[in-house]
């Protein structure tokens, strides 16, 4: 505009919190988004061949993480393992996004009788820490990759629900709601345009933090055995069967473990990141 | 033509130190091109008279007698679907509140245009034209650029300019303005009374104004209707209330304006205050601050009107004829 005389503080540098966390977190989950989602692409090996005459190799070009007992190339499984481990995880979190947010909501905003009941309900499940109810769920489900997402989505379900809620919970009362009424606007129509939107913020950051939860939950869970069944890859079962060979080729167990220990740390940076940029209280 | 009767309404809430009527034998009209003023004190029924017209009570209260009637229809016991088609389409409401009337998250533009769509199934586009209208018309400066902003960005003057095109989005028969300039700058509060005025001229709207300000009513009402603790305690033209009026309660309200006129040294006061509502007396409410209570206001008077055809009625023993007698018998 125009130069004025008056003494005016120049134009901080607005700079948004956690940002470089997002970008490193982003940048970790996108290659390893990527890197599972063209394994068939990117692996030199197919993971589930096996080949007696290759067993327990060191990396080399050819294997370059190594082969397994069963000559199978470490690095093409630890990549097909990823496809399961992301695809479990992010299921799982969708699942329990969706359904936690929306029962969530009409939890708050109707109140009551209803709300009374499975807020206690979601208390309960809370009260359970997370692997031992993953563990349950497992066990009462039985195994396989579908009923892992279900068992993860039901562990995951709390952290969505009690944020929605207490959204809900808030906004309901607010005067513009009030207004909506008085416009004469359907309970549907005010959840739906009103109060999901002012929610779905939140939710999208908790889900990206309970993204690397879920990786962590679905790792666990296939360490002790209750993962997708074998053949089948898994992050968190490779460094099961790492396991039996760790003090002869600890390679085995510490490379899908490093695995693993990216994808949360990309997911972690990436959720906390998200969550410092859209606290007000946080911006400088 | 009438827009709203009500017809002795009562409203009932249920508290846990038993049922007490929060609004008790309220009757009225508003017609066509009509501004009813409803005036008393904080906790009179004001609002839950507002909320029982709407459908909007809360859980606690009931419409437990009388009818409410829209036009010819009555709708105290219509279901809720077919509430929501009334509300904003055949009856709008102003707020006493700008500053959260309005969802922060939304522009004012399409908040605006969401009654229009939602109650008279315009397209975006129609809706967006007749939303620049209705902002042309409460007197939004360059209302086509202002469609995108937010309502932070105005100033508590125009938002409840924003809040009144919301209200009159739909062509409702009847507005209802819950104490619209309480929030406002004295010189806003003007402009803000001459707009629904100006409005209510154009549309022919029956309007129910809600207010504690005795300078409004005279300025802007035709009517009034003054409530105590739930009772419509007098009824007249605007004329006849600030040179008659009638009821103890009615005459102690206009005895507290402050006046230009006259040297003053203390400002006129009611003594004691609104009773608890669960403490309502079960005659006349005004009993214990009324300087003429009677063994007889133990009971509740009936509604007397004062002279054929003038539809001033109050609702006080003082004008009943022989009414103490016959009540103490």
């Amino acid at each position: 505009m125009t130069n004025t005389t008056t003494a005016v503080a120049p134009a901080r540098k607005r700079h948004t919190p956690g940002r470089a966390a997002i970008i490193i977190g982003a940048t970790i989950v996108g290659i390893v988004l990527l890197a599972a989602i063209f394994a068939p692409l990117i692996a030199p090996h197919d993971p589930y061949a096996q080949s007696m005459l290759a067993r327990f190799r060191p990396p080399s070009a050819e294997y370059w993480l190594g082969t397994d007992r069963f000559g199978r190339d470490t690095f093409s499984r630890i990549l097909f393992g990823l496809r399961i481990t992301l695809w479990t995880a992010l299921a799982s979190t969708a699942l329990a996004m969706v359904a936690g947010t929306s029962v969530g909501i009409l939890s708050g905003y109707y109140g009551g009788r209803v709300d009374r009941w499975v807020s206690a309900a979601n208390d309960l499940l809370m009260s359970f820490p997370q692997m031992v109810a993953g563990i349950i769920i497992v066990a009462l489900l039985g195994p396989g990759v579908t009923n892992l997402i279900i068992a993860i989505a039901i562990t995951a379900f709390p952290a969505f629900y009690r944020m929605a809620r207490s959204a809900a919970l808030a906004l309901r009362d607010r005067e513009y709601i009030d207004a909506c009424r008085v416009l004469g606007y359907s309970d549907v129509r005010i959840v739906a345009r009103h109060i999901l939107p002012e929610t779905l913020d939140d939710m999208i950051i908790i889900a990206t933090l309970w993204l690397a939860t879920a990786v962590r939950t679905e790792s666990s869970l296939a360490f002790i055995g209750l993962g997708a069944p074998p053949p089948a890859a898994t992050l968190g079962g490779l460094v099961r069967e790492g396991f039996d060979n760790l003090l002869d080729y600890p390679g085995l167990a510490i490379w899908p473990s490093l695995a693993i220990l990216i994808v949360m740390i990309g997911l972690n940076l990436m959720g906390d990141g998200l969550r410092d940029a859209n606290d007000p209280r946080a911006s400088s | 033509m009438t827009v709203l009767t009500i017809e002795n309404l009562r409203t009932t809430l249920r508290l846990d130190s038993g049922d007490c009527d929060a609004l008790r034998e309220v009757s009225f009209s508003v017609d066509e091109g009509e501004t009813l003023a409803i005036v008393g004190e904080s906790g009179c029924g004001k609002s839950m008279l507002a909320m029982s017209i709407m459908g909007l009570l809360p859980s606690i209260a009931t419409i437990s007698e009388g009818h409410v009637v829209l036009g010819s229809r009555a709708i105290e016991a219509e279901p809720e679907a077919a509430m929501e088609k009334v509300r904003g389409a055949e009856i709008g409401m102003v707020f006493q509140e700008p500053m959260t009337a309005l969802n922060p998250v939304f522009t004012v533009g399409s908040q605006i245009a969401e009654p229009l769509r939602d109650h008279l199934g315009l397209s975006r586009a129609e809706a967006r034209k007749t939303a620049i209208d209705l902002m042309e018309r409460v007197r939004i400066p360059s209302a086509a650029s202002r469609y995108d902003s937010y309502p932070h960005e105005f100033s508590g003057g125009m938002r409840q300019r924003v809040v009144i095109a919301l209200a009159i989005a739909c062509r409702p028969k009847l507005l209802i303005a819950d104490e619209p300039t309480t929030a406002l700058d004295v010189t806003v509060q003007r402009q803000i009374l001459d707009l629904l005025d100006t409005l209510q001229d154009q549309e022919k709207m029956g309007m129910l104004l809600i207010t504690h300000n005795l300078a409004i009513v005279a300025g802007h009402a035709d009517r009034v209707v003054v409530m105590y603790g739930g009772d419509v305690v007098e009824q007249a033209t605007v004329r006849d209330l600030f040179r008659s009026p009638a009821h103890p309660y009615a005459r102690a309200l206009l005895a507290s304006l402050p006046r230009v006129d006259r040297d003053l040294s203390e400002l006129a006061s009611i003594p004691g205050r609104v009773p608890p509502l669960a403490k309502l007396p079960d005659g006349c409410r005004f009993i214990d601050r009324c300087p003429h209570a009677m063994d007889v206001c133990g009971k509740m008077p009936p509604a007397v009107e004062l002279g054929q055809g003038t539809r001033h009625t109050v609702r006080c023993w003082l004008h009943v004829e022989g009414g103490s007698d016959a009540a103490v018998g």
